[in-house]
């Protein structure tokens, strides 16, 4: 089922040339600014960030990255979770070059596949902002609230 | 000891905002994953009836193993035989199972446990793992953040075996086991607002220290009132006072101020 499902998202993706721009995350269960600098520090870590910008009041993130860089979601998730907290809010700020996209069908962006949902069918363009919807992205309150399946690695359901 | 209830009630009434990074306990939460704090513990401990203070000095270093595992490792030095010497070592674990986070709260909870080595003789009915005896403690701890305000209750079982040196555990083996109950609260004062990471952050605490014996049934009830200040968001320095409110227990030094000195390194490894 889950090669199918692989299968059917290659086939029908389109590859396209958009950019990850910037990340704009939002982490839960803290509040003072010890807690905030151990996330700070430990997204700098990631080889592909190029600057964090922290808000400590509202615990945003936003991480801008270096020029032509893969940018792994996973792994900015995993480096908020090794500081001991969660992700609450994960939006991307991607560059659209005329991308089409239609509710639930697999866009593959660089790297990684999006399936858009709650959305009308349309053509992308210029600069978007992403919510990336996926278990570990949003609150866990939020996650339960969607019933999406469990999408294979690298893929993410998204909305704009 | 009226006062004292009435200071404690005084910081619970209050609307919520606080922190957990408590003076006399550990919180649930644990630090991040691959990095390490050091740690100056120093506490200035009136002996009862002599003009007598001990001082007890523990370095001690913190790793944080997983986001999940940390643990720390000290030594415990003090004057209290006369000269200033090392008088043994404790390894500690805390492992957190639970973690339910949510913008400005969560709630966690872990299990910990701590095994001691000490040489020093054995004067007090008193079973502290924390630089007087030989022996082990595990527990459980859970504690609650609320925007500002952290609250944090822990419960463990502590038996302490004979120390080193041929110092015996005098109180017979059934009064060699314990439970402590401890109840800690803190609430982030200052800043009102967070611009950066260089504002200095200033923490109240109000912790509850209590043991019950289980062999003899004897008790003591401690409270510590601390203040704590966060520089850089990377270190800290903790200054407060412990005093017993009421006690059964045989007790050399139950009163005595303490002061912490903790500097932490992020993404050490």
């Amino acid at each position: 089922m889950k090669f199918f499902f692989l299968f059917i998202a290659i086939t029908l993706s389109v590859a396209t040339d958009a950019q990850v721009t910037k990340v704009s995350l939002q982490a839960s269960g803290l509040t003072c600014s010890m807690c905030s600098n151990a996330i700070n520090k430990a997204l700098k870590t990631l080889d592909y960030v190029a600057n964090v910008d922290a808000d400590i009041k509202t615990y945003t993130f936003e991480i801008s990255f270096k020029t032509n860089s893969n940018v792994d979601f996973d792994k900015i998730r995993k480096k908020v979770e090794n500081a001991g907290f969660t992700v609450c809010g994960f939006v991307a700020t991607i560059h659209f070059n005329n991308v089409a996209v239609r509710n639930s069908e697999p866009v593959t962006i660089g790297d990684k596949t999006f399936l858009f949902v709650n959305m009308k069918d349309q053509s992308l363009n210029g600069v978007k902002e992403v919510k990336v919807l996926n278990k570990g992205f949003v609150s866990s309150k939020e996650y339960k609230r969607n019933t999406f399946s469990v999408p294979s690695p690298g893929t993410y359901h998204a909305t704009i | 000891m009226k006062q004292q209830f009435f200071i404690a009630l005084v910081f619970l009434s209050q609307s919520c905002k606080a922190q957990e990074l408590y003076s006399m306990t550990e919180p649930a939460s644990n630090m991040a994953s691959g990095s390490i704090g050091f740690r100056l513990d120093n506490s200035m401990m009136n002996e009862i009836n002599s003009p007598t203070i001990n001082y007890h000095l523990v370095p001690e270093i913190m790793v944080g193993l997983s986001r999940k595992l940390m643990i720390h490792g000290n030594a415990f030095f003090s004057n209290r035989e006369k000269k200033f010497a090392a008088e043994g070592g404790s390894l500690y674990a805390k492992y957190r199972f639970l973690s339910l986070d949510a913008v400005q709260r969560h709630f966690r909870m872990a299990a910990f446990g701590r095994i001691s080595s000490n040489n020093s003789d054995i004067h007090q009915e008193e079973i502290n793992m924390y630089g007087h005896n030989s022996g082990f403690e595990a527990g459980i701890v859970a504690t609650q953040l609320l925007r500002k305000v952290a609250l944090s209750s822990g419960f463990s079982y502590l038996r302490a075996i004979d120390n080193g040196k041929n110092n015996k555990f005098l109180y017979g083996s059934k009064s060699s086991k314990a439970v402590n109950f401890t109840f800690s609260f803190g609430k982030l004062m200052l800043p009102k607002e967070y611009r950066d990471y260089r504002q200095t952050n200033i923490n109240l605490m109000v912790e509850f220290l209590s043991q019950l014996n289980v062999g003899s049934g004897k008790y003591y009830m401690d409270i510590a009132p601390s203040v704590q200040m966060i520089f850089n968001s990377q270190s800290r320095i903790d200054i407060g006072y412990r005093k017993e409110m009421s006690s059964t227990l045989l007790r050399t030094a139950p009163n005595g101020f303490f002061v912490r000195l903790e500097h932490n390194f992020f993404n050490v490894f």
